[in-house]
């Protein structure tokens, strides 16, 4: 046996659950010092576990786990961030766990990544505060570039020249947007017009916050959203879950609309 | 076929596979089960698979709630002296027994077979929501009572179930939150403590 200690502390945010068994879950937690990874709660679906409340998917806690032969084993853990709002809210829980589907799909098992856990903490809280839908844009922007996918959208993704202020065509094999003259050799792909274009830059120039407080109308929303869903889908190479199930949320009818004018982004 | 080893006799690699399948258990667990049943008296044996086709044959969804039954409606749906207005919505018929073992709810049941995990995949078509629609579409129902498990998932059912009756003007409501009893304030989650807090009442 090895010298490393038994146990040992860091903090996570809970990602996923799976049940297995009579009373136990295996969990696959978030955490700055040792990414990703999966570890067990014995007997945690018992009305008297103490970890019940504390393991919840898009939990913030502090844990403290054992070394297992194979999992390691939760042996506590507390809340530092509840995050209530996104439990009592059907579009926001959604666009959480989203977030949370993206950081497992695109890290790998028991990989540092502080900067990452930086931006999933800022986006929780941000949404959390109910800020609008479309900071989960700036989120998946973000992780693209964190995670080595920046898409180019300053210049022509296959000749390098500057975009013209216009729409321009989006290929995601391309890794960004193509210009007119190069449309012929990037073949299929989905226009996309200066409107979204310019939301997408400004989502990296600017904060987190800054960019949840932009203005969106429903169209251009939906736009961007697709836009980089597109960009999201050509590298993983899948669906996502959480993707779909926001599409049927989104056609639920609705009480209350986030619409605003149309033409507040034009001012960025 | 290595399950019971060459040479094993056909009908006992059989019923090692059948084992098998069954959830949480592995190919040797499926070995002494399969070994337990050949040793066992024979009527033992034969009540299990008896057991096991009548559950098959005998069992079957009440065409209204969906909990499980012998006889379809549910006694639950057929009980005249029931609340129609009221309609108590649950993840699993045992959540039904557990309600009705509490007592205190006298109107009608609709089973959800689980809930909604975005993650996973599992979607308002995967589970009998639509069933749901349609039952409310008589008029008669004044109340539905989300009764899904406080977990993130519970929730996000019943946020949508909500969002998606609500237009019909149906009251919605859900289960109270809070600290179970023998609970211990120390290991509550902040969430749990806060709603709890929030609905304080009156000594």
């Amino acid at each position: 046996m090895s010298q490393r200690p038994r146990v040992y502390t860091t903090e996570g945010v809970i990602l996923r659950r799976r049940n297995i068994g009579e009373a136990d879950t295996i969990f696959t937690v978030f955490s700055p010092t040792e990414g990703k990874f999966d570890a067990v709660a014995k007997g945690v679906r018992k009305a008297r576990s103490h970890m019940r409340g504390h393991l919840e998917p898009l939990t913030r806690s502090k844990l403290l786990l054992a070394h297992g032969r194979n999992l390691d084993v939760f042996t506590q853990a507390e809340t530092i961030t509840g995050y209530r709002a996104l439990r009592e809210d059907l579009e926001l829980c959604g666009a959480a766990l989203y977030c949370a589907e993206l950081v497992i799909r695109f890290t790998a098992e028991r990989q540092e990544h502080r900067e990452l856990y930086g931006l999933l903490l800022d986006t929780l809280d941000a949404l959390d505060a109910r800020a609008p839908l479309h900071t989960v844009r700036y989120f998946e922007l973000q992780v693209l570039g964190l995670m080595g996918y920046e898409p180019q959208v300053d210049a022509c993704a296959i000749c390098g020249k500057r975009l013209a202020e216009e729409d321009v065509l989006l290929s995601a094999s391309a890794g960004g947007f193509v210009c007119g003259d190069c449309r012929a050799v990037a073949g299929a792909g989905r226009v996309i017009s200066v409107r979204a274009i310019k939301v997408l830059r400004y989502a990296r120039s600017a904060g987190l916050e800054a960019f949840a407080a932009l203005r969106l109308d429903d169209s251009l929303a939906r736009e961007v959203q697709s836009a980089v869903a597109e960009l999201i889908r050509y590298v993983l190479d899948r669906e996502l879950n959480t993707g779909k199930y926001l599409d049927q949320v989104a056609r639920l009818p609705r009480f209350t609309t986030r619409a605003e004018s149309p033409d507040d982004v034009q001012s960025l | 076929m290595t399950e019971g080893g060459a040479g094993t006799p056909e009908p006992i690699t059989r019923l090692i596979e059948a084992f098998h399948k069954l959830p949480g258990i592995g190919p040797k667990s499926a070995q002494r089960l399969a070994y337990h049943i050949l040793r066992a008296p024979e009527q033992e044996a034969f009540a299990l698979a008896g057991a096991l086709t009548e559950v098959k044959q005998r069992i079957v969804f009440c065409s209204v709630c969906l909990n499980i039954t012998e006889s379809d409606p549910c006694s639950y749906c057929l009980d005249p002296r029931r609340d129609d207005s009221m309609i108590c919505v649950v993840e699993q018929p045992l959540d039904i027994m557990a309600l009705e073992r509490a007592g205190g709810f006298r109107g009608r049941y609709h089973v959800l077979h689980g809930v909604l995990n975005p993650m996973d995949g599992v979607g308002p078509e995967d589970i009998h929501v639509r069933e749901l629609v349609v039952r409310l579409q008589s008029g008669d129902v004044k109340e539905v009572i989300m009764a899904t498990n406080p977990s993130l998932e519970g929730e996000a059912t019943s946020m949508y179930i909500q969002r998606l009756i609500g237009p019909a003007g149906v009251r919605v409501t859900r289960l109270a939150r809070g600290l179970p009893s023998g609970a211990d304030l120390e290991y509550t989650d902040d969430v749990t403590l806060s709603r709890a807090l929030e609905g304080r009442q009156e000594l």
